[in-house]
């Protein structure tokens, strides 16, 4: 057990009877995967761990586990957060979807995780890793008995190759020294402006080729911290019926557009819709594309600031504002 | 009632220009601008059709962006001048959604000129008339919407900076 580890199970060991359940990562299946975990019993901490394959955003699940909570005991949820999934968690309680004093957070300085599809196309035979380090410019994984070197952007997930808050924002225990933003934050996000650049048609056919393999499995809005509607989600809903079962694709379109919509000044950015999409599509990028606009319309940054409004929720009444 | 538009739309399609214009107007102004407009008998064109909504504040950027990708040429949205919505700030909140639509379309490939939104009142009947003369003529020079089904000869970008 690494040092943080220890850090990790001993903040939570001391508050643990305020805690209805804590909510971390712990091993899954093999060695690479990371899956979370709902420890509800103190000799379970052990079981929890933070390395780059924690990859989850455990804020996804902050809202409908703080609603099956028991209301008459008011315990607190205990929660590890990395810098982004802080911002998803400051989104929530923004919205009044989660109340500040039902959380304990922890917060865990993050220099990345990694896109276990991306190491899979790199080294198909891995099997065990015992561990995996993040430098400023490469990933380190020592597997099999062996230890490699790769350079971060074949290794590490998208949204990390442009973090801008790798430290969590907001929390009650920090878990280690806070590390430096990998890039400016009005850095520019590259595959944005890549796909900016072709011209309209193509654009429009490069969403149509992407969305045409969509199957709807609807997995990128349930991992979605910030698609809180859920079972009421207008895509499925009869009354009104905005979207046939049809697998036209003008309907996978319109869906991917309810997303767009529905979250535009909302998204944290932390990129879980296209991580959990069975068939690859760059999803994250639609909400990447609408934050650009909301920062240029209303100098706004979803999960930032706990007291401010997002900017689609309010108005500026003046005559020439927007 | 239904049965009539659809033979509406037929004919429509059948006459040399096929363009279809949406327009989606607030009850209290815009749709009282454009009686206005008839009343008049201020010369307009008649590519549009009317959806009458309570207030601006009622538009979903979803009405917009399901009558684009279901054929429509061009989507106008009209409602209150700032401060004088009926609601209040019905049109404030609208303006923000229109905007953030309006930038975004681009980027799934909607040409950004086939959505406008503006402000006319009821009292307006020249200016909707203008209004609507001049977005029709911009649809009418953009041509039918190109609908929306991959073009196999494009070229796809290679790989994206992901
Ligand atoms: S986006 Fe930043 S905070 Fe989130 S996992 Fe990547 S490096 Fe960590
Ligand atoms: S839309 Fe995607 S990136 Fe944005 S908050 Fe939801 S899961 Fe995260
Ligand atoms: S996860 Fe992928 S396939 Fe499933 S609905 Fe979302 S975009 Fe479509």
């Amino acid at each position: 057990m690494n040092d943080k580890n220890k850090i990790i199970k001993q903040t939570f060991q001391k508050v643990f009877d305020d805690l209805e359940v804590v909510l971390g990562w712990k091993q899954g299946f093999d060695s690479l995967h990371m899956t979370p975990a709902f420890i509800r019993k103190a000799s379970d901490l052990d079981q929890l761990v933070f390395n780059p394959q924690c990859v989850q955003n455990l804020s996804g699940y902050l809202f409908s586990t703080l609603k099956a909570a028991d209301p008459e005991k008011q315990g607190k949820i205990g929660i590890c957060v990395k810098g982004c999934d802080s911002r998803s968690l400051t989104a929530l309680i923004q919205e009044g979807l989660v109340e500040r004093d039902r959380v304990y957070i922890v917060g865990i300085p993050c220099k990345g995780v990694v896109d276990v599809k991306k190491l899979r196309n790199l080294k198909p035979s891995l099997t065990e890793i015992s561990g995996i380090t993040i430098e400023a410019d490469e990933v380190v994984i020592e597997a099999d008995g062996k230890t490699e070197r790769f350079p971060i952007a074949d290794v590490l997930a998208h949204k990390c190759l442009q973090c801008r808050y790798p430290n969590p924002l907001i929390y009650d225990a920090l878990i280690g020294e806070p590390v430096t933003a990998r890039v400016a934050q009005d850095a520019a996000r590259p595959a944005v402006e890549q796909l900016d650049a072709l011209s309209l048609e193509a654009r429009r056919n490069f969403w149509l080729t992407e969305m045409d393999r969509c199957i709807r499995c609807y997995a990128c809005r349930n991992a979605c911290p910030m698609c809180v509607c859920q079972d009421s989600c207008i895509a499925e809903t009869r009354s009104p019926k905005w979207l046939s079962q049809r697998s036209d694709i003008s309907e996978k379109f319109l869906f991917h557009m309810i997303r767009t919509v529905h979250l535009a000044g909302r998204c944290t950015e932390c990129g879980e819709c296209m991580r959990v999409c069975p068939v690859d599509i760059p999803v994250t990028l639609l909400m990447e594309k609408m934050n650009c606009i909301v920062k240029e319309l209303f100098d706004y940054e979803a999960g930032i600031d706990p007291e401010s409004k997002p900017p689609l929720q309010t108005y500026d009444s003046s005559k020439t504002g927007i | 009632m239904k049965k009539y538009l659809m033979e509406n739309l037929q004919q429509n399609s059948t006459e040399e220009q096929k363009i279809r214009i949406i327009g989606f107007l607030c009850n209290w102004c815009s749709y009282g601008g454009a009686d206005t407009a008839g009343v008049c008998r201020f010369k307009q064109p008649t590519d549009l059709r009317i959806i009458r909504i309570p207030c601006t504040g009622r538009m979903d950027p979803m009405f917009a962006i399901k009558a684009l990708i279901n054929g429509a040429d061009g989507v106008l949205v009209s409602g209150c001048h700032p401060n004088d919505c009926h609601y209040s700030v019905g049109n404030f909140y609208a303006r923000r959604r229109m905007e953030a639509l309006k930038r975004f379309l681009p980027f799934v490939g909607i040409d950004t000129q086939r959505f406008h939104y503006t402000w006319v009142s009821a009292s307006e009947g020249q200016v909707w008339q203008q209004v609507v003369t001049e977005f029709t003529e911009k649809i009418h020079q953009l041509g039918p919407n190109p609908g929306f089904h991959i073009n196999p000869d494009i070229q796809q970008p290679l790989s994206l900076a992901l």
